[in-house]
């Protein structure tokens, strides 16, 4: 086949072109880190890293739910400490009060003592997290119980609250404070605690001993209340491992598709650099090569 | 032999001869760069013996001049030539609406994620103002983002058709010089016309990559062009222009031949690249976004009008509904009562109780829902399937468009070797004359030489 001039150059300059374009595409590469800018560049991996990305940002609100709610049961659960050790305490004084040795100034003591737990009680399970009371229900902007006297019945609703921290698993947020504080009783905590103070006031030992089986009973519920935020705290650690797994194994399936291997690329740089270096000495050297400079 | 005087007479049109070959391959060398120029070659013939006995002959002659040229390989290229414009058009044209997507992780899909977000935080804090502003914020980026991506596709398809109308001026431009050049070319004599064959011929080239055209070479030289179904664009001297028409419903350029509408019939060519973006690729995207945008709408308004306020009554719709599937995505917007009071977002599906959250974790929780592409994809999945389809027939005519231009380059390569100029060629050309001319003039001067002696002999 006869080789022209203008075939030479045309196949030259496209030579140059494709290894220019190459040459560009790996510098890219390197540059930047990734292997995909634009869904043309490979639509599959594309498409596979969107669906990682769009998992990735799944597991990263889980984990910050997760924190979240990690901090709200600590609160949760402090007050539950607070409530226990308020209720301990009362417990104490009312059995302090069994004695038949007291004078009424000191029963009067002890009383004042049992309605400062209940105060201390009431301003713990009026506890707000992020402007919402904790122990109401589903009424998160009531406070459960209002500041006497008398403090008032149970304001919430039994309408507890969960959020998610993982596709499979709720943790649930918000308390129903008239369970815990008063639960199948016919008194809850305060109108308890009251009573308790009076017939300690009054040196009722009947209804102390009655006092001290409610108060015991309400340090039961809250008791059991704790071991259950108990039992969630202890496997919010693990929710977040495994989150943070997912993520993790969600990354590296996104970086497999997504980024560049480094080595690779700077290689296949190196490699495109000489190929487009090679293309123009080619045709630099095509081109200089000419009967005509042989004519004299 | 017809004598000495005759013998300088022969040896005068031989170096003529030679210079003519010289000739040519100087005019060969000066068009080494014209685009479409056949390569000339100068046919030489030996003058016949008269009839006188012992006469070898009466030197040479030029027969004539020729383009070499292989209507074949032109052939091809008209044909080829369409096949590469159409997929680097679409190609083109859809590169426009690849980048019109932007990062894939930093927008339309990342809004998404966000939205659902929005709602998880508010699904923990059910009254917080913070959490609901935030809600509103992202409910109108992602309205925003969906309605940009709309407007960006659309531009992509204006810009398209735009396109399609300057290409019909290039082919009618094109058509009307050729109708020039068939008249001249008919009226010339016939050995004139090299040049303005080959002129013609990169009329008919540039004319293919427009679109897909039949030729019917004709014996007087001219070229006659069709298209679009055998709809005449050039006959002898007259070019039948395309007209533009507005289709009435898209208001996009529908290509005319007379009063038939041909822009079906357009199958290859930069115009038809075009027309595939402008008329299927870029509306089935838009497509897909509207289906995107109408079942976010959809599934989002109906949970949240079961929903309840931050004041415990019915939700309003949290996005304005829609009434039609068709155009959704360039309507999309928040209802404009949610938007300007975030405690009508509904967090609570329970009447009456602010701090509920089953609304907020149920919008959550549509993120994973499969409600689009019959109960298969998730609204980000649905939107990776639109980016995927994207890249890959962008991808596809990047590489139907390389493929392509392998074969035209091929195809001109083989062209090129019929009637390219080689310069090593007219080297030994300019060598092969310029040593005929030489031996010529030695020639001439020694019958020259031996008519001095026959002139002194009788001195």
């Amino acid at each position: 086949m006869r080789v022209t001039f203008g075939s030479i150059f045309r196949n030259g300059i496209v030579d140059i072109n494709r290894a220019a374009e190459d040459l560009a595409l790996r510098q890219r590469e390197v540059s930047s880190g990734r292997r995909l800018h634009l869904p043309s560049d490979d639509p599959s991996a594309m498409a596979a890293a969107m669906g990682e990305r769009a998992e990735m940002s799944v597991l990263d609100q889980f984990t910050q739910t997760t924190d979240s709610v990690d901090s709200r049961l600590s609160v949760v659960d402090s007050v539950y400490t607070d409530v226990i050790n308020r209720l301990t305490n009362a417990q104490t004084r009312a059995a302090g009060g069994r004695s038949t040795i007291l004078t009424q100034t000191q029963r009067d003591a002890l009383a004042g003592e049992i309605r400062g737990a209940a105060s201390a009680i009431l301003t713990a399970v009026n506890t707000s997290y992020r402007g919402m009371y904790l122990f109401s229900g589903g009424q998160s902007l009531t406070p459960p119980y209002a500041a006497g006297p008398p403090i008032s019945g149970y304001q919430g609703d039994a309408r507890v609250q969960s959020v998610d921290v993982a596709r499979d698993r709720a943790v649930q947020v918000s308390f129903d404070g008239g369970a815990i504080l008063q639960g199948s009783a016919p008194a809850d905590v305060f109108q308890t605690l009251e009573a308790l103070a009076t017939a300690v006031q009054t040196g009722n030992m009947a209804g102390i001993d009655q006092g001290l089986v409610s108060v015991g009973q309400a340090f039961d519920r809250v008791t059991n209340a704790q071991t259950q935020i108990g039992i969630e705290m202890a496997r919010l650690p693990e929710d977040r491992s495994r989150l943070v797994t997912q993520r993790q194994a969600a990354n590296a399936r996104r970086s497999s598709v997504e980024d560049a291997n480094l080595a690779e690329s700077i290689a296949a740089m190196t490699q495109a650099d000489a190929a487009h270096r090679a293309a123009l000495g080619a045709l630099a050297t095509v081109g200089r090569q000419s009967l005509m400079d042989y004519l004299k | 032999m017809s004598g000495l005087f005759g013998m300088l007479s022969t040896t005068a049109r031989s170096l003529e001869s030679q210079r003519y070959g010289l000739d040519a391959a100087g005019q060969n060398i000066a068009n080494i760069n014209t685009p479409g120029y056949s390569r000339r070659v100068v046919d030489f013939g030996a003058i016949p013996p008269t009839s006188e006995r012992l006469n070898a002959g009466n030197g040479v002659e030029v027969l004539g001049v020729r383009r070499l040229r292989d209507r074949f390989f032109d052939r091809r290229l008209f044909q080829e030539n369409p096949a590469q414009h159409r997929e680097n058009a679409l190609a083109e044209a859809l590169g426009v609406v690849e980048a019109s997507l932007g990062s894939p992780d930093a927008t339309l899909n990342a809004r998404l994620n966000q939205f659902f977000d929005g709602f998880s935080g508010l699904a923990q804090a059910p009254t917080s103002s913070t959490a609901r502003a935030d809600v509103l914020a992202k409910g109108q980026a992602l309205a925003t983002e969906i309605r940009a991506t709309d407007g960006r596709f659309q531009q992509a398809q204006l810009d398209a058709d735009r396109r399609v109308r300057a290409s019909v001026d290039d082919i009618n431009s094109l058509a009307n010089r050729l109708a020039s050049l068939n008249e001249r070319i008919a009226n010339a004599d016939q050995s004139g016309t090299m040049t303005l064959r080959d002129e013609q011929n990169e009329v008919v080239k540039e004319l293919s990559s427009f679109l897909d055209i039949e030729t019917i070479d004709l014996p007087n030289g001219t070229v006659q062009v069709s298209f679009g179904r055998g709809k005449p664009l050039v006959i002898a001297d007259v070019a039948y222009a395309v007209t533009v028409q507005n289709e009435p419903t898209t208001g996009f350029a529908h290509l005319y031949s007379g009063v038939t509408d041909v822009t079906a019939g357009i199958n290859s060519g930069k115009v038809a690249g075009l027309i595939a973006a402008r008329d299927t690729n870029i509306p089935s995207y838009r497509a897909q976004l509207d289906t995107l945008a109408y079942t976010v709408v959809q599934q989002v308004n109906t949970l949240h009008d079961a929903g309840f306020t931050l004041g415990g009554v019915d939700a309003p719709p949290f996005f304005q509904p829609l009434a039609a599937v068709a155009g959704a995505a360039s309507q999309i917007a928040l209802d404009p009562t949610v938007a300007a009071n975030a405690n009508l977002i509904a967090a609570g599906s329970v009447a009456a109780t602010p701090g509920d959250n089953g609304t907020a974790r149920g919008l959550a929780a549509l993120r994973d829902a499969r409600v689009l592409s019959g109960n298969s994809a998730t609204f980000t999945g649905f939107y990776t399937n639109i980016v995927y389809g994207v890249g890959q027939d962008r991808s596809s005519a990047v590489s139907e468009g390389q493929i392509r231009g392998e074969v035209v380059q091929q195809i001109e390569n083989l062209r090129d070797s019929v009637s390219g100029v080689s310069l090593d060629e007219e080297a030994a050309s300019m060598m092969r004359f310029q040593r005929a001319y030489e031996a010529n003039a030695r020639f001439f001067a020694t019958v020259n030489d031996t008519l001095d002696v026959l002139m002194n002999l009788g001195r």
